[in-house]
């Protein structure tokens, strides 16, 4: 599957939700905790070498899931592959719940079913539909039926 | 970079469960060959993918879109022509795509303009902080969306028969609309297959 480096080279230079040193651990078995630059933009989780302008990975934060590891660490998986974890250690249990609590709600898709619930809880509170005003009520992607299984 | 490829294909595939946000026909350009090649186009999210045909597993590439300018290009030698600019310097690129109709055109303009994470990210913030004043003042504890796909149960309640009706009065409309199309191709001697629909919601047919 082809992909443009300079893309997501642009995407990492953005302004990030999160960005901080983690002591980060890959998924293969005898992975050893490195030091990483960690930034969270939008819904990419890039890593650095501390030293480097280039991140030398990046994970798309859809369909996983955070979990908290003790101590002061979480984990990313995907859903599918629950097996499969990213480990990132903080420096306090503090930076470790701000990380994940970012990290839960920068998916895409997080942030639709977000949307879709809370329209339609204005909409039963209020009667009125809050996104009449953009002139996007008619979209399909974002219609009570996308929050079916 | 190492983009995790996995991680990517599985919000690709949606899991069997999802529609995507949007999906045809398109027509683009190669970067050396010159020519339009004919691919399946997939709008997920902030993240378009093409495919050499419809039913491929795996997609041929991806296209990020946060940042990216999409604008109609007039005066190409294909009609309905657009270009996807990417950011990224020398570094980003200008794909050119075509649509094969107008209506093609205008429906996806309007749905990768939408496309991003950060118009996504600031109509939520405003309901959001709308839904908690609603709460405080209606003395009310505030839900949570709900946690992910696969464990989701809708309350009935949530649901009314106005919803209902309009939600399946749209797809029966579709279906219609689809069944058309396929009339049309059979028509015109089945030279053409039918493009993915006007709106989304028409891979629920196959």
């Amino acid at each position: 599957m082809r992909y443009n480096d300079k893309e997501l080279q642009a995407l990492s230079r953005q302004p990030a939700e999160m960005a901080a040193e983690l002591g980060m651990r890959g998924p293969k078995k005898g992975s050893v905790v490195k030091r990483r630059l960690v930034k969270l933009v939008v819904n990419f989780l890039f890593y650095f070498r501390t030293d480097e302008a280039e991140p030398i990975g990046a994970l798309l934060l859809e369909h996983c899931r955070v979990i908290h590891e003790e101590p002061n660490s979480f984990s990313i998986s995907f859903l599918e592959d629950p097996e499969r974890k990213y480990h990132f250690e903080c420096c306090s249990e503090e930076q470790c719940q701000q990380w994940m609590a970012a990290l839960r709600q920068a998916s895409y898709e997080f942030m639709r079913r977000s949307l879709i619930f809370y329209r339609n809880e204005i909409q039963k509170m209020t009667g009125k539909d809050p996104l009449e005003q953009y002139g996007i009520s008619e979209e399909a992607r974002f219609q009570l039926s996308g929050l079916k299984a | 970079m190492k983009l995790h490829r996995k991680s990517v294909l599985r919000f690709f595939r949606g899991y069997r469960t999802q529609a995507p946000d949007r999906e045809g026909i398109l027509l683009k350009k190669g970067a050396r060959n010159t020519s339009y090649q004919r691919r399946w186009f997939i709008l997920r999210g902030n993240l378009l993918f093409y495919l050499e045909h419809q039913a491929d597993h795996t997609p041929l590439g991806l296209i990020l879109l946060e940042n990216c300018q999409v604008e109609p290009r007039l005066g190409a030698t294909e009609p309905y022509a657009f270009t996807i600019r990417t950011p990224g310097g020398e570094g980003g690129r200008a794909y050119r795509l075509a649509a094969e109709n107008p209506e093609e055109l205008r429906a996806w303009l309007w749905a990768l303009a939408g496309a991003t994470w950060t118009r996504l990210a600031e109509l939520l913030r405003p309901l959001e902080a709308q839904y908690r004043e609603l709460c405080q003042a209606a003395g009310q504890e505030p839900g949570s969306p709900p946690e992910d796909c696969g464990s989701l149960a809708i309350p009935r309640t949530l649901f009314s028969f106005q919803e209902l009706h309009e939600h399946f009065g749209k797809e029966i409309r579709m279906l219609q609309a689809v069944h058309r199309q396929f009339q049309e191709a059979s028509d015109n001697g089945g030279s053409r297959s039918p493009t993915g629909g006007g709106e989304a919601g028409t891979q629920q047919l196959c």
